[in-house]
């Protein structure tokens, strides 16, 4: 007899009889998304981050190019300089912060843009379907299917560099996949009885997809937003790691690893200034890791049956 | 089968040209004069001769409409001639071809530690849910997700190569080198670096997939039949669950593919790995037009291969498909 078998059916069977006291779906959401350690402590550390670089610049005299030629790549810890100073004497704590900010602009920005596109094209292809939709999603197969970075490397040399091209570049190509998730939904809502019988009371297809189908909706996109806004900061920081995002002297995060690189076998003076490396990549891994973790609690504590469906 | 194997083909044909259209496009807007930078790069050859000029547009029709442009182009594509290459001087085909190689030794190696790491620890983090094995998956395989490549790549320069000085910076061979097990070996340390980081951060997201899968499987009933039975845990997991459970497997690695071709653009440029990815890079920064379109097409070819080769292995290894359920 297996033991193991059993222990894991005993658990899950305890799982499920467990009661549950629940009033209303937003305490439900609320209780899940509380019992969920992970996105707690996702959340916690984004408006921390989030902190750090809105506010912190306001307590530092120091601007981003503002430069210190007595200290040329000073380690961390040096006096006035926690995080260290690159090859011209630029704080990278101070660079960390503004470089920061764009960062999550332009992932934030890219997400809300990407996801409320995506959803207006998925909430009209699939509540009205028909040719429309058939050309709509023949689209979305096509873009899909072309290599994607390659296609943003392009993108950014045919729009120009910049925080509003590269929101751009990543929106153009984004919208995909989540107006395929929500066209996809949608489709079944279509079909519910309630849909049905609001059609059979006289209500107009505007106000369906307002008050019956968009709020059912609304878990994937919450979702996919945050799935999008962890893309987006990764490829904005690609683009400006291979030198086509974010231009120098602005930092961002990608950047700053790309004037790192040219230093990581060490200075002319024989020293190696790792500190240029680790602290922007390590900022973008933090930021995406904990998107993610809250899209992961967000996905549990939202709706699993329409999401994990996806 | 044959009939939904052709039929599945054909459909990639209109897909195929639609993406050859977008592809162009965006190609053909992007900035720079071809002609003025073959001026540049080489002053001496043509001379500012407006009437010269002239000659050279038309030979090269720049000026030609769009949609003109476009199937002459696409002639010449179809008939083999992929074009010159501006910034390396040789013909684009014989460019792919040296290069080829090199992505693919690169990309079917991190492919298969990609593999040799994911199946064990999906199936231990499967078979064990909810233990602390299980727990540290999910958050190895969260960080896996969220790390930036490029930037794993660099640290993890700074400490095997910089520091440790186990495997070189960059590059893809040392210069004269002899002897055969020399040669192997220099080949071997400068691939381990950039394989292993292209192939870890792919093992977070397949981790997932096995694991989430092979659950599913182990819900069934057949699986409660052969515990009831009192057949050995790990003939039950392996011979019952692990098989069915490798359908979707094999779709996921399959349609993954072409993201090792893209991720090795990036992968391939921070190491100098000599390979197409680091090609299609240096193509389209340069305005290598030729290049960059043909590499692109090249990329988005082996995307609707991998589809294709996925929706076939989905085929091969579950009968019930075969039948008829999904609908060829």
């Amino acid at each position: 007899m297996s033991k193991f078998f059993y222990k894991r059916k005993l658990d899950e069977i305890e799982e499920k009889a467990r009661p549950v006291h629940i009033n209303s779906y937003k305490q439900l959401v609320w209780t899940k998304f509380k019992s969920h350690k992970l996105a707690l402590f996702g959340a916690v550390v984004l408006i921390g981050v989030a902190f750090f670089t809105l506010l912190g610049p306001l307590f530092v005299e120091v601007g981003y190019e503002d430069m210190d030629f007595s200290n040329l790549f000073s380690p961390p810890l040096t006096e006035g300089h926690p995080f260290g100073t690159d090859e011209l004497g630029h704080d990278v704590l101070v660079r960390v912060m503004y470089g920061g900010r764009i960062s999550l602009f332009v992932g934030f920005a890219s997400a809300v843009i990407t996801t409320l596109i995506g959803t207006l094209v998925g909430l009209f292809s699939g509540f009205y379907g028909g040719i429309v939709d058939r050309l709509l999603m023949r689209f979305v197969d096509v873009m899909l299917s072309i290599p994607m970075f390659p296609i943003l490397i392009t993108l950014t040399l045919v729009f120009g560099s910049g925080i509003m091209n590269i929101i751009l570049v990543l929106t153009v190509f984004g919208w995909m996949g989540v107006s395929r998730l929500v066209r996809g939904l949608v489709l079944s809502i279509r079909e519910t009885e309630y849909v049905m019988s609001a059609r059979a009371m006289g209500v107009r297809n505007g106000r369906i997809i307002l008050r019956h189908v968009l709020p059912n909706v609304i878990p994937i996109i919450i979702v996919s937003a945050t799935l999008n806004m962890s893309y987006a900061i990764l490829a904005e920081s690609s683009l400006s790691y291979l030198g086509l995002g974010i231009q120098p002297p602005m930092p961002s995060w990608g950047n700053m690893l790309q004037r790192a690189m040219n230093y990581i076998l060490g200075t002319t003076a024989g020293t190696n200034p790792w500190w240029l490396t680790v602290f922007p990549g390590f900022f973008i891994f933090i930021t995406v890791l904990n998107v993610n973790f809250l899209g992961d609690g967000l996905r549990d504590a939202l709706d699993p049956k329409f999401v994990s469906e996806s | 089968m044959k009939v939904y194997f052709l039929k599945r083909f054909l459909e990639l044909v209109p897909i195929f040209f639609a993406i050859s259209i977008i592809i162009f496009v965006i190609m053909n807007s992007m900035p720079g004069d071809p002609l003025l930078q073959m001026r540049m790069q080489n002053p001496r050859a043509m001379t500012n001769d407006p009437e010269r000029m002239k000659e050279l547009r038309e030979y090269y029709h720049l000026d030609d409409p769009l949609p003109v442009k476009y199937f002459t182009w696409l002639k010449s594509v179809l008939t083999g001639d992929l074009g010159y290459s501006s910034m390396y001087k040789s013909p684009v085909i014989d460019l792919i071809a040296s290069r080829l190689p090199n992505t693919l030794v690169l990309t079917i190696t991190a492919w298969l530690i990609g593999l040799v790491f994911a199946l064990p620890i999906g199936i231990i983090s499967a078979v064990k849910k909810y233990s602390t094995f299980d727990y540290a998956t999910t958050i190895f395989a969260f960080i896996g997700i969220s790390l930036p490549g490029f930037w794993f790549a660099l640290i993890a320069i700074i400490i095997f190569s910089v520091n440790l000085g186990w495997f070189p910076v960059s590059g893809m061979a040392t210069y004269g080198i002899t002897g055969f097990w020399n040669i192997f070996s220099d080949r071997v340390r400068h691939l381990v670096l950039p394989a292993f980081v292209l192939g870890l951060v792919q093992v977070a997201s397949w981790v997932r997939y096995i694991r989430t899968s092979l659950l599913e499987v182990l819900d069934q009933d057949y699986v409660r039949t052969a515990y009831a039975k009192g057949v050995p845990d790990r003939k039950v997991i392996i011979k019952h669950a692990l098989k069915n459970a490798m359908i979707p497997i094999i779709t996921i690695i399959a349609l993954d593919i072409p993201y090792f071709f893209g991720g090795a653009l990036i992968i391939e440029t921070v190491f100098s790995w000599p390979g197409m990815g680091r090609l299609m890079y240096n193509a389209v920064i340069s305005s290598d037009y030729n290049l960059a379109i043909s590499c692109l097409m090249f990329l988005a070819i082996i995307t609707l291969i991998s589809n294709l080769v996925a929706d076939f292995l989905y085929v091969m290894v579950d009968p019930r498909i075969r039948m008829g359920r999904k609908g060829a």
